[in-house]
């Protein structure tokens, strides 16, 4: 196979890149308010845009590195990777440093390096690979042993404890296995069993993780603590308005009053600074991007590469649906970020990665009817 | 190896994943309405709430003088160091690193810590230390930017440069209790109010009103900018009648005695000292007294909380022949020369009363009978009079009434009558209770103050003044002695001749080129038995010794004063308080 002749870079897919390169500016741009600070006198500006931007510039190295390879020669690595991850998730729990109570992170000296990010690579991929032989809609056991496989990556993940990741693999997990389709009789059984058997995990929940859903559930049953959060989110977007204060005219970031600013409530700062109209353009950005995902999904010519597709898509979808709906005070505090809103060095180098697949998945699609 | 199933694109899985983002965008953007166009306005005024504080602004509290304009009670910033919960990563190194900076043990800091975060919120400061040195403010200051949630805070302080000495007028401030937060409407906690004495007679004057002003600020707390909406106005500031360097001598000279002494001038009713005995120190109540502290106060067995002068109640003792005679000379009960003899003891129905002088004075006349303090001689007096007489009269010179002195919580004193006995004993009125009544002993209770009220209205000629404490104010008169201008003389020029003349009890005020006059008393704790009445003081429990009066005036020219005095279980009225009044002449008369 030729080294990235012609016709794969024709086919390359770029209003996905156009997407995520708007995507990206904003952010930055974003970030860049959300770093800033009013002072006694004149104002502060933090570094995190600049970190964003070296670690954006990683991840677009990262997807032209990704791109070269056909995707295809990745079904031979989803095992070992898968245990590599699982060691290293159990390297973190044993070895891993701490920062602030959790165990997530392992010091390579130069860089802090997270496991969980791994992870969620390695799940996409192995799902992506055991559901391409599957044949028709899920049974009990082709179910059983997918989710026996996840069930390790996602206890190992929990206990650091670090519920937004865990939750998200979960999460995206299962969206590949609806989107490959499960035996109806199965679908009604969980359908009617979560909603029963949610309750029961109630029990496993850390003492923080119960209090931020009772403090959902009551925002105001602590407004200076775990509720503070929520409310301050509410005030700074509600406080925007129609048409925003202007960038780098939010009070509420800029007076410090939002918590989390830069990481998981991010959105709160563009909200207040560009109004609904501007979280209007950019929910239709986020929307068309996870289309564009649907689309590559939808039209990948093997079903490892569309349900790499799929993963990916519900990876973004995950995210992107929790960290607004908690921002907006529509759900519990999870912490989940905002893709290339938040920020985040691991986690923006891991949202290259998966979508340096979907580049590669889309520009082969083509490469097929040669054969 | 390119070897892939053949695939066919779900048609269901893709429609799931539409139906997906078309539902998580309608979702999102109908939230997002909701917050900010339909609530939007709502959410900016929060917003706007959110970023600007009302805070206060403290009114300096009056100052408080003397008459030549020496500072009594001041206002000194003070640097208390403060914790936000909120803003410190980690309390224990905060409180240890405090401790290194300070003398304060991390144990006691903690304790402080512990006790006070309960009642502060997470965002406001905690105030660990109340007052800095300015060395622990230097050594903190440089180095507090290193630690966030660390704070300085810098008020004015109400400051007492003489503590013990003028305590009980000056009182002192603190922070207002829960029911005075109720009551007043204008207070906050962290406020200071007046509680005591002057401090509080005169708060409402000396607060001033407090300003307000506008702060933007972030969610730390940070003031970023203010605007002042409304100034304060400092408290008004008061100068007084005291002479703070004769309060200062007079203190001194008591020693380690407990008493009062007041010294007043008796044309004007001014009061020029007015010292109690022991005092406390008002500017720990300033800081916050601790628990320990203030039981120490509150238990200590001299009172140190208690303002003699007029809070302090004792039998008059021999004082009080002064308001007999005059009695006496209003009825003219008995003429002035007419002599009464004294064998040393009066005998009614089976019990027998005492003179001081076991041997007996002999045969008296009145003016002898006051120089020499005669019993025996007021014994009949008192007979003569009747109990309904004394007590009568006693009132209309003023005792028995507050002297409305500007200070707070005076008490008023008793005199005996039968309707009082009645009522507060439950036993009916005898002839041996007017008896000890006519020589100040028994139930009857004076204050100092009211002695000297009554000394001085003798001096200016029958006005009873009430006393004055506040500088540039006129004489507020209450009433007159029901006595003639030859009574009143009469009166003062006995008090003369127990200075003046061989015998008399209060000779040791003899002052060269000034008239002096005094009268001595004693008064008693309880009887006395027999072998105790003949033995020194000393050799007496402190706690059974009689208290010692001596109610003196002194003129020089045109210099008028009154000088009283009572020392606390002193003994005798010449001994003990004399060379404290004669003291003060020496300083009056130089």
């Amino acid at each position: 196979m030729p080294f990235l002749d012609r016709r794969v870079l024709a086919h390359f897919n770029w209003s996905l890149l156009l997407l995520l390169l708007l995507l990206a500016g904003v952010g930055i741009l974003n970030l860049y308010s959300a770093g800033t600070l009013r002072q006694d006198q004149g104002v502060t500006t933090a570094y995190y845009y600049q970190k964003q931007l070296y670690w954006l510039t990683i991840g677009f190295l990262a997807i032209l590195v990704i791109i070269v390879f056909d995707y295809r020669h990745l079904k031979a690595i989803v095992w070992p990777l898968y245990g590599l991850t699982l060691f290293l998730l159990v390297y973190v729990l044993v070895y891993g440093t701490a920062i602030s109570g959790a165990t997530r992170w392992i010091d390579l000296g130069v860089a802090s390096f997270q496991p969980t990010e791994l992870a969620k690579v390695s799940v996409i991929l192995l799902c992506a690979a055991l559901l391409a032989r599957m044949p028709g809609p899920l049974g009990w056991r082709e179910l059983g042993k997918i989710m026996l496989l996840i069930a390790f990556p996602v206890a190992f993940i929990m206990v650091q404890p670090d519920l937004g990741s865990g939750l998200n693999i979960l999460m995206l997990a299962g969206g590949m296995l609806l989107f490959k389709g499960i035996n109806r009789r199965i679908l009604f059984t969980c359908l009617v069993g979560i909603p029963v058997l949610t309750p029961v995990t109630w029990f496993f929940l850390l003492d923080y993780q119960k209090q931020r859903i009772l403090t959902f559930l009551h925002p105001h049953r602590d407004p200076l603590d775990a509720g503070y959060n929520t409310i301050q989110s509410k005030i700074a977007i509600g406080s925007g308005q129609l048409w925003g204060k202007g960038f780098l005219e939010g009070t509420q970031s800029q007076l410090r009053f939002l918590p989390a600013k830069h990481t998981d409530f991010v959105f709160s700062v563009f909200g207040e600074e560009w109004g609904f109209v501007g979280c209007a353009l950019l929910l239709s950005l986020f929307c068309l991007f996870l289309y564009q995902l649907v689309v590559v999904a939808g039209t990948s010519k093997d079903s490892f590469g569309a349900y790499i597709a799929s993963g990916v898509f519900f990876y973004f979808f995950w995210q992107i649906l929790i960290n607004l709906g908690m921002v907006l005070g529509l759900m519990p505090i999870v912490g989940i970020p905002l893709p290339f809103f938040s920020y985040g060095g691991s986690s923006t180098l891991v949202n290259c990665i998966l979508l340096g697949l979907v580049f590669n998945i889309s520009m082969r699609r083509y490469i097929f009817t040669r054969k | 190896m390119h070897e892939s199933d053949p695939y066919e694109p779900s048609s269901k899985g893709y429609l799931l994943l539409t139906i997906l983002v078309v539902g998580l965008f309608c979702l999102i953007l109908l939230r997002l309405w909701h917050l900010q166009v339909l609530q939007g306005r709502e959410y900016a005024n929060e917003a706007e709430q959110n970023l600007l504080r009302e805070r206060s602004i403290y009114a300096l509290r009056g100052l408080i003088r003397d008459r030549n304009g020496e500072l009594l009670a001041g206002n000194r910033p003070a640097y208390a160091l403060a914790l936000i919960r909120e803003d410190c990563r980690d309390i224990q190194a905060a409180l240890s690193r405090i401790s290194d900076w300070t003398d304060i043990s991390f144990q006691n800091l903690e304790e402080r810590y512990n006790s006070r975060k309960g009642r502060v919120k997470s965002f406001k400061p905690l105030i660990l230390i109340p007052s800095l040195t300015f060395s622990e403010l230097a050594r903190i200051e440089t180095r507090l930017m290193n630690w966030p949630g660390l704070q300085i805070i810098a008020r004015p302080q109400r400051y007492y440069p003489r503590a013990p000495v003028f305590s009980h007028l000056l009182g002192y401030v603190a922070q207002p209790t829960l029911k005075e937060l109720r009551e007043n409407p204008s207070l906050q906690l962290g406020d200071t109010i007046g509680k005591r004495s002057l401090e509080r007679a005169l708060d409402r004057q000396l607060r001033g009103s407090k300003g307000k002003k506008v702060l933007e600020v972030d969610a730390q707390g940070r003031v970023l900018k203010e605007r002042i909406v409304d100034k304060s106005k400092s408290g008004r500031s008061f100068r007084l009648t005291i002479d703070a360097d004769l309060q200062r001598f007079i203190w001194r000279k008591l020693g380690d005695k407990s008493g009062a002494v007041v010294v007043m001038r008796p044309n004007s009713g001014n009061v020029l000292a007015m010292v109690s005995k022991p005092g406390y120190n008002g500017n720990s109540f300033v800081e916050g007294i601790s628990e320990q502290k203030w039981q120490g106060l509150l238990n200590n067995p001299r009172d140190p909380l208690r303002n003699r002068a007029i809070q302090g109640t004792y039998p008059p003792g021999s004082v009080f022949k002064l308001v007999i005679a005059s009695a006496a000379l209003l009825r003219e009960t008995v003429p002035i020369d007419k002599k009464l003899h004294c064998p040393g003891f009066y005998r009614l129905g089976n019990r027998v009363f005492r003179c001081w002088k076991p041997g007996g004075h002999g045969d008296v006349a009145l003016q002898e009978a006051i120089k020499q303090s005669c019993d025996v001689y007021f014994y009949q007096l008192g007979e003569k009079l009747g109990i309904d007489a004394i007590s009568n009269y006693a009132r209309n010179n003023g005792f028995q009434q507050q002297t409305d002195i500007l200070l707070p919580n005076e008490h008023s004193g008793v005199i005996p009558g039968r309707e009082w006995k009645m009522r507060n004993i439950g036993r009916p009125w005898q002839g041996g209770d007017t008896l000890n009544t006519a020589i100040g002993q028994g139930f009857t209770l004076v204050t100092p103050l009211q002695i000297s009220r009554y000394v001085a209205a003798l001096v200016n000629g029958g006005h009873l003044l009430q006393p004055n404490l506040l500088a540039k104010s006129e004489p507020t008169q209450q009433g007159r002695l029901p006595l003639s201008g030859d009574s009143i003389n009469f009166l003062l020029n006995s008090m003369r001749v127990t200075v003046e003349e061989p015998h008399g009890t209060a000779w040791r005020l003899r002052t060269k080129d000034a008239v002096i006059g005094g009268k001595t008393g004693t008064a008693q704790v309880i009887e006395l038995t027999e072998e105790l009445r003949g033995e020194d003081t000393e050799a007496i429990p402190y706690r059974f010794r009689d208290h010692a009066w001596m109610a003196s005036y002194g003129i020089r020219g045109k210099k008028k004063y009154v000088v009283v005095a009572l020392i606390e279980h002193g003994g005798h009225g010449s001994s003990a308080a004399g060379p404290v009044i004669k003291s003060v002449y020496d300083y009056l008369f130089p």
